[in-house]
């Protein structure tokens, strides 16, 4: 059961990397529209509620660990960070309108956050 | 169980994180040459084709030598390097397979990127062939995660 809970809460973590990835490329001058950005999207919202569901479902099946752990609401506030900057990005590039790299580069440092925190997990 | 499967040393913590840091940037930079390239077969611009031979040359290619790099520094501070489990070995067959399929989809791509250059077809058959190639390499890191998540030995 924690292995195949590990394994979606890291494949839906990288299906957020794949976001993270064509965004930031996006933000470096590639072409914005197309085929690219939209499987971004898609994986955006499947990574999302994927690396919360199994993170939480991971939290309360690992006996050392309990939700209100630190390291956890850390990661919950990061991951809210990076959900609410993540839909301004997608809504700005979709608008064309200014300031998307930015809001991009916060959701990217949140991510890497909770990429921190995941590996290093503060007081647990 | 659980509680054990969650400890680690702290010397870890550092070689882990680039490890699976590279790894998110070599899924997403392949996943990113995928899209634009079969986006480009069906029609797509050059300037997608160029995106996804720069994604492979820039991005995908420097995650996969991070990636092999901190598996070895792992493998070292774990002490797994005179009988690896099975996970281990998978997991260096996949990164070592990969590396061949890497070099042969940017290489194609390098070739439909210089074709768009020069206005001729959109990559054609070229691009069709990153995209196989990449997508064998992105199910295979797909059994890499689970390999290295559930560590079968």
């Amino acid at each position: 059961m924690y292995d195949w809970l590990l394994f979606l809460h890291l494949l839906t973590a990288f299906a957020v990397a794949i976001t993270a990835v064509t965004y930031s490329a996006v933000a470096l001058g590639a072409p914005a529209g197309g085929q690219a950005v939209r499987v971004a999207d898609v994986c955006w919202n499947v990574g999302g509620i994927g690396t919360l569901v199994f993170g939480i479902w991971l939290a309360l099946y690992v006996d050392g660990y309990e939700v209100w752990d630190g390291w956890i609401l850390g990661a919950i506030v990061l991951w809210l960070v990076a959900t609410g900057t993540g839909e301004r990005a997608r809504t700005q590039l979709a608008e064309g309108a200014p300031g998307m790299a930015t809001t991009h580069w916060v959701r990217t440092l949140a991510v890497l956050g909770l990429l921190v925190l995941m590996v290093w997990k503060p007081g647990a | 169980m659980s509680l054990l499967a969650a400890i680690r040393p702290d010397d870890w913590n550092l070689p882990l994180f680039l490890h699976i840091l590279a790894a998110m940037v070599l899924v997403g930079a392949l996943v990113l040459v995928a899209t634009s390239l079969a986006g480009a077969w069906r029609g797509g611009s050059a300037a997608a084709v160029r995106l996804g031979f720069r994604s492979l040359l820039i991005a995908a290619i420097p995650a996969w030598i991070v990636l092999r790099a901190t598996a070895e520094w792992l493998v070292s501070e774990e002490n797994l390097d005179d009988e690896s489990p099975g996970w281990v070995d998978a997991g260096y067959m996949i990164s070592d397979t990969s590396l061949l399929l890497l070099i042969a989809a940017t290489v194609c791509a390098g070739l439909a990127a210089r074709r768009a250059d020069r206005g001729e077809v959109q990559g054609g058959g070229l691009s069709r062939a990153v995209v196989v190639l990449v997508g064998i390499a992105l199910v295979a890191y797909v059994v890499a995660i689970w390999a290295m998540a559930a560590k079968p030995s």
